[in-house]
């Protein structure tokens, strides 16, 4: 270690890694490994969606399914437009969505292991599913009731983990007891009910893309687009979520605003994505962190999390759909399949690491 | 300048301070010392606006804190907590760079003066060599040298700093303390410390302020006000205070109380006692008696750590 400082002629145009993205009176150093990154995921998503376009019976060759896209008329426009198109557009959308949702989660209770799954609001989604599920209330009212359920876990949760700010321990505790509190629930509710309608339950909360289309994409995508605003923020704002509270205060910072903003927007995103696609696991919980090791970040990336869990969850629905054809497997057994081991993965990974 | 006003700041039903007032001098190295639970970490963190008062008002440059925003607070005021958690895998740049966020926005995250300050604060605090380091792989002094350039970042008139030295062996605690020191003399800045050493407070401080039970004992240079009563009267110890023989400053030297130290002393203590004030006054007698307790150069204070480091670990 040298004892004299090493002092730069120039400041810095951005720091160390970052170039420096001007956009009008915008000024973001960004990382150039994350856009690479990105990029690479958006190729990969374009990829896979034309796969899932073309797989199936019937097949539709690539250049047919690039031509049903581009509208320049074939026999496979209505296998290709109207059956699996919508089903591909729904799996990317409600993907990204969980992906952002695990992002804001995990950074907020800086735990990895924390997700909306994992701390109730997938679980609260899926009581009330289940409830109207069995008891014969009008099939467009489960995603709305699905939708309360979630909030409604969350606003549990929260309420818990407001006692000391919302500090990431508690925030993580308080959820995992208000998950298995619903899940005992749903057990409850699933007893007591007509075993056909309990059927349609348990695929409900499997999570499952099959028979849903653009009604269910139409719904993510405006809450997407209406939290723009707020995600735009969040990049920004996630920054900090790392600092304690002494220090993020010193820095003139509001941390338990800044948290509650930042699960708040989590929670939203999560609950409209469960609320139309079901309970689909570990998308979540996954994306972040894989894209965070991806970009070699100190904290997950929302963007390109969002872009892997519409990536994960494309590929989980695809091999859903092709692994045991004619047999359709639901989305969400197997991005639960993935999501086991990658958690032993991680295990070992940190066991491994420098701590 | 920094003051309070009928400060009363408590946890829960136990009230820490009640009815502090008190002003610290602009451009002065001030230093809080006092017996643990006095309420001296308390005041620090009341004045950064980390403890909210029930009462009373912290005040900077005459309004009061909390009438004041958040970000301009942040922009003339920075505050280094006791033991800062460090963020995994984050670059000491990076780390530094946070200090600039009370002048960023989401639209506006990064300027020009951004740079030139993280650099200058890197520079500063002799970092600039571990700028893309991970912060979690740093030693404790590094550590706490990036915590401090952090700080400097955020480019306040005053600095508020939390036991800085705790945790760091003496060496390094020398260390942060003359980054200090030069902070005061070289930039002008206001420094606020808690210190927990008697005799460090005295050497560095321009300003000292001795507490005891949420009260403010005395308050002055160390050289006028540090004496063998006021030691009794806020840490209830009986001492000696005799000039310092590096920097000339107050020095306290707790008396012997237990008889079995007391025969012991033949074998072990006169040795090592006349060891320090022999041992540094003929390597450099001049040096030692022309410096000011400003300017003690590094290497009198590392051979007067190395020489009295040396009698006490055998």
């Amino acid at each position: 270690m040298s004892a004299r400082p090493l002092t730069e002629a120039h400041p810095r145009s951005a720091p160390a890694g970052r170039t420096l993205l001007r956009l009008g009176p915008l000024r973001a150093p960004v990382r150039r490994r994350p856009l690479l990154v990105a990029a690479a995921l958006v190729a990969l998503l374009a990829a896979a969606g034309v796969l899932s376009l073309s797989l199936g019976t019937p097949y539709v060759a690539p250049p047919d399914v690039l031509r049903a896209l581009t509208g320049a008329g074939t026999p496979y426009d209505l296998v290709v437009l109207d059956l699996r198109l919508p089903r591909l557009v729904l799996a990317a959308v409600a993907g990204a969505a969980f992906g952002v949702a695990g992002t804001l989660v995990q950074s907020v209770s800086r735990n990895p292991l924390a997700s909306p799954d994992v701390i109730g609001i997938t679980q609260g989604a899926g009581l009330a599913a289940t409830v109207a599920l069995t008891s014969g209330v009008a099939a467009v009212l489960i995603a709305p009731a699905a939708l309360l359920g979630g909030l409604a876990a969350a606003a549990a949760v929260f309420a818990l983990g407001a006692r000391h700010g919302l500090a990431a321990q508690r925030f993580v505790l308080a959820g995992v007891a208000v998950a298995f509190g619903v899940r005992a629930l749903i057990e409850v509710v699933l007893m007591a009910a007509d075993p056909i309608d309990g059927m349609r339950a348990q695929i409900w909360l499997l999570g499952t893309l099959a028979g849903k289309g653009w009604t269910e994409t139409a719904w993510i995508a405006a809450t997407l687009l209406a939290l723009l605003p707020a995600l735009l923020w969040a990049g920004w704002a996630l920054n900090s979520t790392a600092l304690d509270d002494d220090t993020a205060r010193g820095l003139g910072l509001r941390p338990v605003a800044r948290r509650v903003g930042l699960a708040g927007t989590g929670v939203l995103a999560a609950a409209m994505a469960t609320a139309q696609v079901g309970a689909v696991d570990f998308v979540a919980l996954v994306a972040p962190q894989l894209a965070r090791r991806l970009v070699r970040a100190e904290r997950p990336p929302l963007l390109c999390s969002a872009l892997l869990g519409a990536l994960l969850l494309t590929l989980a629905d695809l091999a859903g759909r092709r692994l045991f054809a004619p047999t359709q497997l639901p989305a969400g057994v197997l991005t639960a399949a993935i999501g086991g081991p990658y958690l032993i993965f991680l295990l070992l990974r940190r066991r491994r690491g420098p701590s | 300048m920094l003051s309070t006003r009928d400060l009363v700041v408590g946890y829960d039903e136990r009230t820490v301070l009640d009815g502090l007032d008190l002003t610290l001098p602009a451009d002065a190295f001030t230093v809080i010392v006092g017996p643990n639970a006095c309420g001296k970490s308390t005041l620090l963190r009341t004045m950064a606006r980390l403890l909210t008062p029930s009462r009373g008002a912290v005040l900077l440059d005459g309004t009061a804190i909390r009438d004041l925003p958040t970000r301009e607070v942040a922009q003339r005021l920075g505050v280094l907590p006791q033991s800062p958690l460090v963020p995994e895998g984050v670059t000491v740049a990076d780390l530094v760079g946070r200090g600039r966020q009370p002048y960023q926005r989401w639209w506006r995250q990064w300027s020009e003066r951004d740079g030139a300050a993280v650099d200058e604060a890197m520079a500063l605090a002799d970092v600039a060599a571990l700028a893309d380091r991970p912060v979690d792989t740093l030693s404790g002094g590094q550590r706490q040298r990036v915590w401090i350039a952090m700080t400097l970042a955020q480019d306040t008139e005053t600095l508020l700093l939390d036991e800085p030295t705790t945790f760091l062996d003496l060496a390094h605690q020398v260390e942060v303390l003359d980054l200090l020191h030069r902070l005061r003399v070289e930039r002008g800045r206001t420094v606020v410390a808690v210190l927990h050493d008697l005799n460090q407070a005295a050497r560095y401080a321009d300003h000292l302020v001795a507490m005891r039970a949420g009260r403010v004992v005395a308050v002055g240079p160390p050289r006028e006000i540090l004496t063998v009563e006021l030691v009794r009267d806020v840490f209830g110890l009986d001492c000696v205070v005799v000039p310092c023989p590096v920097s000339g400053a107050p020095l306290v030297v707790p008396a012997l109380t237990t008889p079995s130290l007391t025969a012991a002393v033949p074998a072990a203590l006169p040795d090592s006692s006349s060891a320090l004030p022999d041992g540094s006054s003929t390597t450099a007698p001049s040096a030692v008696s022309s410096s000011t307790p400003s300017a003690v150069s590094s290497s009198t204070t590392s051979s007067a750590v190395s020489s009295s480091a040396g009698p006490s670990a055998g």
